[in-house]
């Protein structure tokens, strides 16, 4: 069995001057299809001008996907061939519902999307030796706290997070941008002191501990963020770095010991904000039961889960549904719509999708020529699939609900440019490993 | 590094796979009650759209409809009062009830050829339509019923013991349901409780009626008491309590003790068969059983077997005691009698058609229960035949047709006696089975007796 598997070579390993993107193209060509489908049925249940926007903004956007792939294959270009289409159909799933919700956040959404890939070539191709990052870890972390602190002076709040910053023209949210500091910053630190977090150099009690010097800037470095984080009362991206941050100690040193204490630490803090904060306790309150706050702060949650209750197998169809019940709908609890409108399938097929998503990253961060890719990879990876976990469950009340933006899907343009970045770095990572082959 | 990396992997594609299982739990074991969530405004979205379907009687007459001629969607009972009870209601403020509630699904186009349609009006913009119930009820028989009701409370129920096929169910006190959202505070608060449907909800002393139920019985259990004579000095002590007769009956057998309804004898009869064997024979006629006609039965009550001590099982032998049950229950107990002893499901639903008029449901004759033998059910029937020619129900005569009945006057704590009437004709090709209440009316044989009559002679010359 094994060797007829071996017989069959699937395509993205067959190398050769086309730098073997085959299998990228035939999946875009799908998720091109998938998208002109939606934006279809968008426009026959609604054929009017602002539908037809629609359809042309499908169009361009297969249109783009399949450019950055021939650009990629005719620069030789060795990056994951697997990520670049999942990503559209997750771009293309947030844009279709974004124009059946609202068209002017549709259309905003299409140029993001644009932009977003523009800065996803540059990335593939500017930090392509992205090594150079790794020298620059204490610049990351001071330009990292600027961007976090800058919002609780010069911020707007919105949704009960205040974590904007307000350009007039578009908003713009640093702590997603910040994530992907704290990653590099982390996997630098972490690959340099290896050796040290693991061994430790002093004991007490019986487990032994590094040196000072080793983890008070790890520790610093996550309380800083986590309690500006407190103050900008943005709990779900807190959530995120705090287990981001645990995956990478737990990846560079093995050691469970870390990950536990950090937990401890975790619980402590959560305990202690839920007595010393309002809106954390209301949000533990709603998230054990609540209907009996259906008329108030329950409201936006049992809404969600109508929404996905009632979308049975295969969903309503698309503009079938209600979705617009739900407060906020685009961009937080976009994944309610899917299931009220793509039914149980399409809500658990956008799932699968990201666990091939991380799968596909584990396995770049897997190949990853030595450590700090290594790290960085695995460090992005965990990134992505916490927050495309954190708010999944939130929105199906599986864990207290904590607003964060589904990754590609949700409406933002933050939150796309920042995902498109982490997307070249991964991209990058499995270049480099590919390359070196 | 990489044994933890795979491990971190393992346990983000787990965690991811616990949502799946979650999205999964979310909408197939929660999704209906989500779904139907008074909350959730989506069912009443869609209903807004939809040209609901109309409910007509057997005969095609018109008993509720949609007026598309305003701005909103009206629902119009053209019958109004007479089916309020049968029909219920749809109302945004006050939910939805009756044939209305059970039929939802069909009467939207929520179910069959009419999904798929209703899916494609809707992306093609047309206007999206219900299908079409048709009732066994007759309309004409149901009017006629709510007359003879006339301004007393009480209940009517025919059905044809054949199939089940229910004809009329009629409960009075009602309500136009046609101004529902006005009356509604009024009728919520009044007392005579107009939005109880008496016919299967009441719950009644049965009386003299339920002496089919004990004479079944008493026959399960001796066969014999066929040929016996009973002496009927007007009395019975019980424990020394005595319970007195309407008459002296003298010497009667048991054809004649169901003809002229002696109490003495039948509750010796109860005695003598013992409580088990009662609760027995009252379970076989599904006295304390659903039907499942869709719209909320209250089932038939009694004592339980070990509280039924001699008083309470002498009382409960003649319809009295703490044996509560509905007309619709007493209906069916004439039609195991009329038929052999069988009982077949009551339905209210002759077919439902969907908006392209394909039939989606057929009603049809179903087996409800084994409530006696043949033979027994003959011999009761004597009696009730007996009861129509010279006992207690000569009122409920119909010229050319032999009517079998039961009269009952059933003593209750708020005044005079409960008129009841239960029986069928006729007698020898059973077609019609009924169930008459008039409460506090007086005696059974000179009120509900002459009513049911008339009901049943008009049904049978429009040739049911």
């Amino acid at each position: 069995m094994s060797s007829g598997g071996q017989c069959i070579a699937p395509h993205s390993n067959v190398r050769g001057l086309a730098g073997g993107r085959r299998i990228e193209r035939n999946l875009l060509s799908l998720a091109a299809l998938y998208t002109l489908a939606g934006m279809m049925a968008l426009y026959l249940s609604m054929p009017t001008a602002r539908s037809l926007q629609a359809v042309f903004a499908g169009l361009a956007t297969a249109a783009a996907f399949l450019l950055v792939h021939f650009y990629w294959k005719t620069s030789g270009y060795k990056g994951d061939r697997i990520l670049l289409p999942i990503t559209a159909v997750f771009a293309s799933t947030g844009m279709v519902f974004l124009f059946r919700l609202n068209p002017s956040y549709g259309m905003r959404q299409f140029i993001w999307i644009l932009i977003g890939l523009g800065i996803l070539v540059l990335t593939s191709r500017l930090l392509v030796d992205f090594r150079f990052l790794s020298d620059y870890k204490y610049i990351y972390a001071l330009v990292g706290l600027i961007f976090l602190i800058l919002p609780i002076f010069f911020g707007k709040e919105q949704g009960g997070a205040k974590s904007w910053l307000d350009f007039g023209l578009f908003q713009f949210q640093p702590s997603e941008f910040v994530k992907i500091l704290v990653v590099l910053f982390l996997a630098s630190f972490l690959s340099e002191n290896r050796a040290v977090l693991t061994a430790g150099t002093r004991t007490l009690g019986g487990i032994s501990l590094p040196g000072p010097q080793e983890w008070v800037p790890l520790v610093v470095m996550w309380g800083i963020s986590l309690l500006i984080l407190v103050f900008q009362r943005d709990l779900g991206t807190a959530l995120i770095y705090f287990g981001t941050f645990l995956a990478m100690v737990y990846v560079a040193t093995a050691r469970i010991f870390y990950v536990l204490f950090g937990m401890g630490l975790f619980m402590a803090g959560a305990s202690a904000s839920y007595y010393l904060f309002e809106h954390v306790r209301e949000r533990v309150v709603i998230w054990l039961n609540p209907w009996p706050f259906i008329d108030n702060i329950g409201y936006q949650i049992t809404q969600s889960l109508f929404a996905i209750g009632s979308g049975g197998f295969l969903g309503t169809g698309l503009g079938q549904g209600y979705p617009d019940y739900i407060p906020l709908v685009h961009s937080d609890f976009i994944f309610s719509a899917i299931c009220e409108e793509m039914g149980l399938l399409g809500g658990a097929g956008i799932i699968v999708l990201f666990m091939i998503f991380v799968f596909r990253g584990i396995k770049i961060a897997l190949n990853a020529r030595d450590e700090f890719a290594a790290l960085a990879a695995s460090g992005l990876t965990a990134l992505f699939g916490l927050q495309a976990f954190i708010i999944i469950a939130g929105v199906t009340k599986m864990l207290p609900l904590t607003g964060v933006t589904l990754p590609f899907i949700s409406y933002g343009g933050s939150s796309l440019v920042a995902n498109f970045i982490l997307l070249g770095l991964l991209l990058n990572i499995s270049h480099e490993a590919d390359d070196s082959i | 590094m990489k044994q933890n990396i795979k491990k971190l992997g393992i346990l983000i594609i787990g965690l991811l796979s616990i949502l799946v299982l979650y999205l999964s739990y979310l909408n197939v074991i929660r999704g209906a009650a989500l779904t139907a969530n008074p909350y959730n405004r989506r069912f009443q979205e869609y209903e807004a759209q939809v040209r609901r379907g109309t409910i007509s009687d057997i005969n095609g007459i018109v008993l509720a409809r949609n007026d598309n001629s305003g701005e909103v969607n009206k629902r119009v009972y053209p019958k109004g009062h007479e089916t309020a009870h049968l029909l219920g209601y749809v109302s945004e403020r006050y939910g939805r009830a009756g044939l209305e509630s059970v039929c939802d699904r069909y009467l939207l186009g929520m179910e069959g050829a009419d999904r798929v349609r209703n899916f494609i009006n809707k992306l093609l913009g047309r206007e999206q339509l219900g299908g079409d119930v048709t009732l066994t009820i007759d309309a004409y028989l149901q009017g006629m019923a709510m007359d003879l009701l006339d301004d007393r409370r009480g209940a009517v129920v025919i059905l044809d013991p054949r199939t089940g096929a229910v004809r009329v169910m009629a409960s009075n006190p009602s309500y136009d349901p046609n101004k529902l959202d006005d009356l509604w505070p009024q009728l919520v608060s009044d007392g005579a409780s107009p939005l109880i449907n008496r016919a299967t909800q009441g719950a009644y002393p049965p009386g003299s009626t339920f002496k089919i139920i004990t004479a079944a019985g008493a026959l399960a259990a001796k066969p014999d008491i066929a040929g016996k004579t009973f002496n009927c000095p007007g009395f019975l002590d019980v424990n020394g309590y005595r319970l007195n007769d309407t008459a002296v009956h003298g010497n009667v057998d048991l054809v004649e003790a169901i003809a002229v309804s002696c109490n003495t004898t039948f509750a010796q009869l109860g005695l003598d068969q013992g409580a088990q064997n009662f609760i027995r024979t009252v379970k076989a006629f599904g006295i304390e059983k659903d039907p499942g006609i869709g719209i909320p039965v209250r089932p038939g009550t009694t004592a339980s077997v070990n509280m039924m001590i001699p008083t309470e099982l002498a009382s409960s032998a003649i319809g009295q005691g703490e044996v509560l049950v509905s007309p619709l229950h007493m209906a069916l107990a004439a039609a195991a009698v009329a038929q052999r002893g069988e009982i077949m499901s009551p339905y209210l639903i002759e077919t439902v058609k969907d908006s392209m008029g394909e039939v989606l449901y057929q009603g049809t004759g179903k087996h409800w229960l084994s409530a006696t033998t043949p033979e027994f059910s003959g011999i009761i029937k004597d009696g009730m035949v007996g009861a129509v020619r010279f006992g207690t129900a000569t009122a409920a005569a119909v010229p050319g047709y032999q009517v079998a009945g039961k009269t009952g006057s059933a003593q209750n704590p708020h005044g005079q006696t409960h008129a009841w009437f239960i029986g069928f004709a006729p007698a020898d090709q059973p077609r019609l089975a009924v169930a008459v209440i008039m409460e506090n009316a007086g005696s059974g044989g000179s009120v509900a007796a002459p009513a049911a009559g008339r009901l049943l002679s008009a049904a049978l010359n429009r040739g049911y």
